[in-house]
C-alpha cells in the first residue's frame, strides 16, 4: 500500500492512494497514465499524457530527476508528473524542484515529517523548473 | 575573496538547520542507517575507523584569517586540538561527535563556512590554482568562475544524487597547479585573440582504481557557455553513467565505454538543445563576480629586492627556504610563500590549533589577511612583501611551519590510510614519516631537486599515489600490508604534461620500503644528467634501469 501527496485546493495533503491505470510506454496512447523507468528516453509525444510517473529505484538514484526536467523542459509535459518507487522524504525538495507534482510514498513514511520536507530552503542558487530565468536566479536577482 | 550576502548567509543557514533536523531523526530512530548515511554524506561527514569524521568545504582553497581561526576554535572545542589539510584544499577533523556536528555547523556559518557537499556522489567543492590571483604566470585569475560553479554546483536539483562523486577543478596560469588532466571535469581559462574568456574543457580525468588523463573535448568554450556546458556534461553522466558498480560508475569510465568522441558528440547535442532552451550567463553577471576577486591594492615597495638577497647571503637556511618555498607574484616586490606542513614526525597535512592561529595572524601582519591551501596539504601566504619575508621565516620557523621542502622529496602528499580509514589495506603516515627520517639531511635533499613522493593507503587513491614521481600503493598480501611503487607519474604542475606512475615490479614489505626508495634515488643521481629533475631522467631513461632498485643485494642498484 502506499500514501499519495498532492496539493488539493493549493494545499499539500497526504491521501490514500487510488489505483492508477498505468500503461507502458509501449502501450501509449493519447491522455493516458504513462508509466516510465528511469532510463526511459523523452518523446515529444508524451507532451499529451493525462499522467506521467517516474518509477524511482533507489533512493540514490538522480535519472529521475534528470529525466523529469526534460519532460518539463524539451518535451512540455504540462500535466501532473509523479514520483513513484522509491520515494524519500529527504529527496521531495530536489524532485519538486525538477518539476514533479505528486509523489507516491511507501505506507511507513510519517505524513508529519513528510510534510515538513517540501521546502526546507527559501531560496536557491540555480534556476529550474518550476522557476526558469536567465543564469542563475540568485545571481539574476542580485543587480 | 568572495564575499558573502544575505543569500548566501542565509541558505547556509537554513542548511544548519535541515542539517541538525536529519540528525535529531536519525538519532531518535526516525531515519535508517543506511538514509541518514546518504545525507549525513552530503554534508561532509564520514564515519572513519576510529570516529568520525568531517570535512568542512574551504572553497577553491581559499579561507581568510577570521576563518582560519575559527577552524582552530573549533578544533579545541570539538576536536583534539589539530586539522588535516586534505589533498582536496579542504581541512579535516578526525574526532567529532556526530550529535555535536550541527553546533560545529553553526559555529562555521557564523563564519560563512559550511560542508556541504564535500563528500557524497554529487558535485564536491571546487579546487584550483593555490597562487590564483597573485601568481606571476597568471593568465585569467580563475576564482570568480570558481564561485559560479559553487554557487551554481549547491544544491542542484538534477545533480546531486549522481552515480559517484564529481570533481571539478579550474586553472588559469601557464603552470597547471591545479591538476586539470586528472578531474572529472578539468577547466583551463585563458584569452582568446579578442582578449574574451575561453574554456578548454577536459573530461574523464582521475585516479582512483583506474587513473586517466582526461580528454579534452571542446576548446575555447566562451565564458558565457561555462555552466550550460558543466549541465550537459552532467546531464549526459547522471543518465548514462553506470550505478551497478561503484568501482566503474565515474564519469571516466562512461567515457571510455562510449569512446571520448561519441561522448562529445551526446554533450553537443544535449548542450545544442539546452541553449534553445536557455539564456547564456549575462556579462553583468560575470563582472559582478570578477569585482570579488580584483587585486589588493599593494603599496609599491622597491627595496625588497636588494635587501632580500643580503639578507639570504648571510642566513643560508634562509636563502634555502626563499629558494624553495617563496614564489613569484605578478607585481614587483612581492611573493607568495608555501609554509610546509611536512616537518618529520608530523602526519602530511596535520596542523596544530597554535599553528592556525599563527597563519591566521601572519597573514594578517604581512598579508592581506588571506590563507590558502594546496593540494599538497600545506598553506599558501599570499601576497608578502619581499622585505617581510626574513620576518615571517623566524616566525614560521617558531611554530614548525617553515621546513624548506615545497616540491621536494619530503613534500610527500600522503592520505590518512591506515591509522584513521576503515578501507585502508595499509597504513601510510608511517611510512611517509620513516622516509622524512632517512631522508633527513637537508643538503642531500636540497640537491635531489623536485621528487613528488605521493603516499595512498588503498586503490581509492587520495595520495594521488598515481601521478607521484615516485608513488607508494598500500596492498593486501594474504593480510598483510605491502606496498606497491611506481614511477614516472606526474600532475602536470610544473609546466609539463601530466602523467600516470608506472609500477616498477612486485610489492614489498614495510621494511623494504626504505630501501627501494633509497635505492630509486640512487640509481637516480647516477644517471642523471646536469640539471636534469627525477621526472625527466625517468621520462628519457624508463622504467628499466629503475627496476633494480627491488633487487635484494644494495650494490645492484648503483650502477
Ligand atoms: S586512499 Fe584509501 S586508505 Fe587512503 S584515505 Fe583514501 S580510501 Fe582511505
Amino acid at each position: 500500500m502506499t500514501q499519495l501527496l498532492n496539493q488539493q485546493g493549493g494545499r499539500w495533503s497526504i491521501s490514500a492512494s487510488t489505483d492508477t491505470a498505468w500503461v507502458s510506454l509501449e502501450e501509449f496512447q493519447p491522455d493516458a497514465a504513462l508509466l516510465l523507468d528511469v532510463d526511459a528516453e523523452p518523446q515529444a509525444a508524451w507532451a499529451s499524457a493525462r499522467l506521467i510517473g517516474i518509477d524511482f529505484p533507489a533512493l540514490t538514484d538522480g535519472r529521475g530527476l534528470s529525466l523529469a526536467a526534460l519532460l518539463r523542459q524539451r518535451v512540455g509535459f504540462t500535466g501532473d508528473l509523479r514520483a513513484i518507487g522509491a520515494v524519500h522524504e529527504d529527496i521531495l525538495h530536489f524532485m519538486l524542484r525538477c518539476g514533479f507534482t505528486s509523489f507516491e510514498l511507501a505506507d511507513d513514511r510519517d505524513p508529519e515529517i513528510v510534510l515538513g520536507q517540501l521546502a526546507p530552503y527559501s531560496q536557491h542558487y540555480q534556476t529550474s523548473v518550476i522557476n526558469p530565468m536567465p543564469a542563475l536566479v540568485r545571481l539574476a536577482n542580485t543587480h | 575573496m568572495y564575499q558573502y550576502d544575505d543569500f548566501d548567509r542565509q541558505f547556509v543557514q537554513e542548511r544548519v538547520a535541515h542539517y541538525r533536523e536529519q540528525t535529531e531523526r536519525y538519532l531518535a530512530g526516525k531515519l535508517s542507517e543506511d538514509e541518514f548515511l546518504q545525507l549525513r554524506l552530503r554534508n561532509g561527514l564520514y564515519i572513519q575507523r576510529l570516529a568520525p569524521m568531517l570535512r568542512v568545504a574551504i572553497p577553491y582553497g581559499t579561507l581568510s584569517s577570521t576563518q582560519l581561526r575559527a577552524l582552530a576554535d573549533i578544533s579545541m572545542t570539538y576536536d583534539r586540538g589539530y586539522g588535516h589539510l586534505s589533498t582536496r584544499q579542504n581541512i579535516q577533523f578526525n574526532w567529532p561527535d556526530i550529535a555535536d556536528v550541527p553546533d560545529i555547523l553553526e559555529q562555521l556559518a557564523k563564519v560563512n563556512m559550511h560542508a556541504i557537499q564535500t563528500s557524497g556522489s554529487c558535485i564536491r567543492n571546487v579546487t584550483t590554482d593555490h597562487f590564483a590571483g597573485a601568481a606571476a604566470d597568471e593568465i585569467v585569475d580563475p576564482r570568480p568562475y570558481c564561485e559560479l560553479i559553487r554557487q551554481w554546483s549547491t544544491s542542484h536539483p538534477e545533480f546531486e544524487w549522481l552515480p559517484r562523486k564529481f570533481k571539478i577543478a579550474v586553472s588559469g596560469a601557464a603552470v597547471d597547479r591545479a591538476a586539470v588532466e586528472v578531474h572529472d571535469i578539468g577547466l583551463r581559462v585563458y584569452e582568446d585573440e579578442q582578449q574574451q574568456h575561453v574554456f578548454d574543457v577536459l573530461v574523464g580525468g582521475g585516479l582512483g582504481r583506474t587513473p586517466v588523463i582526461g580528454a579534452t573535448i571542446r576548446a575555447a568554450l566562451p565564458a558565457k557557455h561555462l555552466l550550460s556546458y558543466l549541465q550537459a556534461i552532467l546531464r549526459v553522466y547522471n543518465r548514462y553513467g553506470r550505478r551497478d558498480n561503484k568501482y566503474k560508475a565515474r564519469i571516466k569510465i562512461l567515457v571510455r565505454a562510449l569512446g571520448a568522441e561519441s561522448f562529445t558528440e551526446q554533450v553537443e547535442t544535449e548542450w545544442a538543445m539546452i541553449l534553445n532552451e536557455s539564456e547564456p550567463l549575462p556579462a553583468t553577471t560575470i563582472a559582478h563576480m570578477q569585482q570579488f576577486f580584483t587585486p589588493p591594492k599593494l603599496p609599491v615597495v622597491d627595496h625588497g629586492t636588494g635587501t632580500l638577497a643580503e639578507q639570504r647571503l648571510h642566513q643560508p637556511a634562509f636563502s634555502r627556504w626563499v629558494e624553495r618555498n617563496v614564489f613569484p607574484h605578478r607585481t614587483k616586490g612581492y611573493s607568495n610563500v608555501i609554509l610546509s606542513t611536512k616537518a618529520i614526525g608530523v602526519p602530511p597535512g596535520d596542523v596544530s590549533a597554535e599553528q592556525m592561529l599563527a597563519v591566521a595572524s601572519w597573514a594578517e601582519q604581512f598579508g592581506v589577511g588571506e590563507i590558502r591551501i594546496t593540494h599538497e596539504q600545506n598553506f599558501v601566504l599570499p601576497h608578502i612583501p619581499q622585505g617581510d619575508l626574513l620576518a615571517l621565516w623566524q616566525q614560521a620557523q617558531a611554530a614548525d611551519l617553515a621546513t624548506a621542502n615545497a616540491g621536494l622529496i619530503t613534500d610527500v602528499i600522503c592520505c590518512p590510510g591506515g591509522d584513521f580509514c576503515s578501507l585502508a589495506n595499509a597504513k601510510s603516515i608511517p611510512i611517509a614519516e620513516a622516509i622524512q627520517r632517512q631522508l633527513a639531511d637537508a643538503d642531500f635533499v636540497h640537491d635531489l631537486g623536485d621528487v613528488d613522493l605521493n603516499i595512498s593507503g588503498c586503490m581509492n587513491a587520495c595520495g594521488h599515489h598515481h601521478v607521484g614521481h615516485i608513488g607508494i600503493l598500500g596492498v593486501d598480501k594474504k593480510g598483510q600490508e605491502f606496498y606497491q611503487i611506481s614511477l614516472g607519474g606526474h600532475a602536470g604542475h610544473s609546466n609539463t604534461q601530466a602523467s600516470l606512475g608506472q609500477i616498477i615490479g612486485p610489492s614489498v614489505s614495510r621494511q623494504q620500503v626504505q630501501g627501494v626508495i633509497g635505492k630509486i634515488i640512487n640509481i637516480y643521481l647516477t644517471l642523471r644528467q646536469p640539471d636534469e629533475n627525477f621526472l625527466s631522467c625517468f621520462r628519457r631513461v624508463g622504467v628499466a634501469p629503475f627496476k633494480a632498485s627491488l633487487k635484494e643485494r644494495p650494490h645492484d642498484a648503483v650502477a
